[in-house]
């Protein structure tokens, strides 16, 4: 099973990352569209009747501030899982072509890592941030995924492992 | 690079083209051309041993020492 070039593993995890971005696209778009609507229109939360919540979270909930910070949350959150996978595609794009170790894959792969280690700061910045503002949320804290800190450590030295195959491909280049 | 192979004085001597000796060495002219700038970071044993063939001379004729900085790494 070829795992680089045209055909192979790499060109369809390709169009398995092309299909998840768009489809994302087209979610990061409505929720962009409905935030935009929650700040201008002072969205009645009636409109959410059907995931309402009740009790002294759900009051929280409600208000128009609440709901945009939230739909600013998801927002970002959403907008780095999308240059993640942007990124994600460039890089599967060299591989699809046979060329692993162009040298715009270790700055990519360098981006994903930090935005991974972003997205998992950002989670419990939001878990702080509603302790603050829902007075009954359930106290216990987020958990720190050790496998999901490994991995984004793993991404950092893939960079670096990159940055040395396109360091040697250069080398290789001007060998003459 | 500091290095720089010297085909210039080889090729008037011999009247000799650069596309000639590339077709007969077996290297592009672009290849030759970074030989010439001394912007290669290596030149490989083989390489060396056609161009002393066709340019009838020893390595220590064709590699010129010139000072300067050397080439900044590839990051």
């Amino acid at each position: 099973m070829r795992t680089l070039g045209p055909g192979s593993v790499s060109s369809l995890l390709k169009s398995v990352l092309d299909v998840v971005y768009i489809g994302l696209m087209v979610v990061a778009g409505a929720i962009a569209l409905a935030g935009l609507a929650a700040l201008l229109f002072r969205l009645d939360p009636a409109v959410f009747k059907g995931v309402a919540i009740e009790g002294a979270s759900g009051e929280v909930l409600t208000r128009p501030e609440v709901l945009a910070g939230l739909f600013a949350a998801i927002g970002l959150y959403l907008t780095g899982v999308l240059v993640i996978l942007n990124r994600l595609r460039k890089v599967f794009v060299t591989l699809t072509a046979g060329d692993p170790f162009h040298p715009d894959n270790v700055a990519r792969l360098r981006l994903v890592g930090a935005l991974l280690a972003g997205l998992e700061i950002m989670r419990y910045l939001v878990w702080v941030g509603s302790l603050a503002l829902v007075p009954g949320i359930d106290r216990t804290g987020p958990s720190i995924s050790l496998s999901g800190w490994f991995s984004i450590l793993v991404v950092f030295v893939l960079a670096e492992v990159f940055r040395e195959g396109a360091r040697l491909r250069r080398e290789a280049e001007l060998t003459i | 690079m500091a290095i720089r192979v010297d085909l210039d004085k080889r090729l008037y001597d011999r009247r000799m083209s650069l596309t000639e000796l590339a077709d007969r060495v077996g290297v592009t002219i672009a290849n030759l051309s970074i030989l010439k700038t001394g912007k290669a970071r290596a030149i490989r044993f083989s390489t060396l041993e056609a161009l002393c063939r066709e340019l009838d001379c020893q390595p220590g004729e064709l590699l010129v020492f010139v000072p300067g900085p050397l080439n900044e790494e590839v990051d």
